[in-house]
């Protein structure tokens, strides 16, 4: 498990907030720092890798627990 | 039981929507998170696929009516009355009211059947507010609205307000000249923008939605105006759309015993069942609700401003910014333009409150960054 360094509740919220959220975040975070999400929308899986694709930040980890979706970030 | 004409019409529309409720559930087709990848993300992957989309359903329809298989003056996107400021004004509200509701018309429609009750409430208080403004109450402010801006393009001569009937006035070229030279420049440009992208030809899931997506909607004239073509027993010529008939839908289940189906209808509960099958066989389905009352009060009031600015701008994002689009029709460039506009304005509003602006500052705010400018007060 990464220890991370913020941490991001995005459950019961639906698209654009949880990349909103997250973009915002991380914005504040310095390279390297790492971001933890919880998010219950199914479109999260697509919306994150495409984020993180897109801007460069690291998808450390995309996983399904409980019907929640945990990612973890690394700010580029 | 032998089935009546428009009953056979509704059951060809409701399987033709149940693939469409499958694809758009399957490959997360949806405008608003297309429009929000771009604003927020910097990736206009979803938007291109939405061009697909729309590129595809131009051409078909606009060779269906080349080829005389279908009257698009007889659809209600080929009226002679312009409602300019309603298709502006509606548009915006639309707009907005997606981004503060997780989606439009059709993507709500998409995530009940996966199990979200969010879309549900949603749905609901959309389809009443357009059933109001169409026929209730909320006529009185779109009549209010539209009355004095309406221009009759039927007093200058023009057969419709389809881009063939206006340019050809203007160019002496024939309107199916005109068809097939904006089917090449309007259809082609979309088509081309969405393959410059490689993820979108080399993903499988972006093909079937802007392919799919696209023939299914092309698909819904050909059903109406071919297959439904029947000079004893005539039924409208009508495209896909998710405002009005999510309106009439909550009309025929209430008044059920004594209400005929429509086309409208069958596609509703069709994309409604195609998502709800797909989720499940895929084991997706889930129920979600809404995380606090701000997020109830916002989708309330997102579905309000769905509801009536759909109807002012006469359909959404599928029925004018597809559908419409597809018979290349004046009122829904304005429309799209506008529910676009709509669109980003409320994302980057969303974005700016997140930093405890308030609502009005990060309005303002907004506003003054959409115009190129900077904040006096930062």
């Amino acid at each position: 498990m990464t220890d991370t360094t913020q941490f991001l509740d995005a459950r019961k919220l639906n698209c654009p907030l949880p990349i909103l959220k997250a973009k915002k975040t991380i914005n504040g975070m310095k390279s390297g720092e790492t971001l933890k999400i919880l998010a219950t929308d199914p479109g999260a899986v697509r919306d994150f890798e495409a984020f993180a694709n897109q801007t460069g930040h690291k998808l450390l980890e995309s996983t399904t627990m409980d019907s929640e979706f945990h990612f973890i970030l690394q700010k580029a | 039981m032998e089935l009546e004409h428009i009953q056979k019409i509704a059951l060809i529309g409701f399987f033709g929507a149940t693939i469409f409720g499958a694809i758009a559930s399957r490959t997360q087709f949806c405008t608003m998170g297309a429009i929000s990848d771009w604003i927020n993300m910097g990736s206009l992957t979803r938007f291109r696929v939405w061009f697909l989309a729309m590129g595809l359903a131009l051409v078909v329809t606009q060779i269906l009516y080349l080829t005389g298989s279908i009257d698009l003056g007889e659809s209600i996107y080929h009226t002679t009355s312009f409602t300019w400021l309603g298709y502006i004004f509606g548009g915006l509200l639309f707009g907005i009211g997606m981004t503060i509701a997780s989606g439009c018309g059709q993507r709500t429609v998409v995530r009940l059947g996966g199990g979200n009750l969010k879309s549900l409430i949603v749905l609901l208080v959309m389809g009443l507010t357009a059933y109001m403004t169409l026929r209730g109450i909320l006529s009185i402010p779109r009549l209010f609205i539209n009355d004095p801006t309406t221009w009759q393009f039927s007093d200058a001569g023009l057969a419709s307000q389809g881009l063939h009937d206006i340019l050809s006035r203007f160019t002496g070229l024939s309107p199916s000249n005109i068809a097939v030279i904006l089917t090449v420049i309007i259809g082609g440009a979309a088509v081309v923008f969405a393959f410059l992208d490689r993820q979108v030809w080399s993903r499988f899931d972006n093909l079937l939605a802007g392919i799919g997506i696209g023939l299914l909607i092309a698909g819904a004239w050909y059903t109406t105006g071919v297959i439904g073509y029947d000079d004893f027993d005539p039924i409208q010529l009508e495209g896909v759309s998710f405002i009005s008939p999510v309106g009439n839908t909550i009309s025929y289940l209430m008044t059920f015993t004594g209400a005929t189906i429509n086309f409208g209808i069958a596609i509703v509960l069709g994309t409604l069942f195609g998502s709800f099958i797909y989720s499940l066989i895929t084991g997706n389905f889930r129920i979600e609700s809404f995380s606090d009352t701000s997020d109830l009060v916002n989708h309330i009031i997102g579905a309000i401003l769905m509801g009536f600015g759909g109807v002012l701008a006469l359909g959404c994002t599928i029925g004018q910014g597809i559908t419409g689009m597809s018979t290349l029709a004046l009122s829904s460039i304005f429309s799209l333009g506008s529910i676009i506009l709509g669109c980003i304005f409320t994302l980057k509003v969303q974005y700016n409150l997140l930093d405890d602006l308030g609502f009005w500052k990060a309005v303002k705010v907004t506003s003054l960054e959409m115009l190129g400018r900077k904040s006096s007060d930062e």
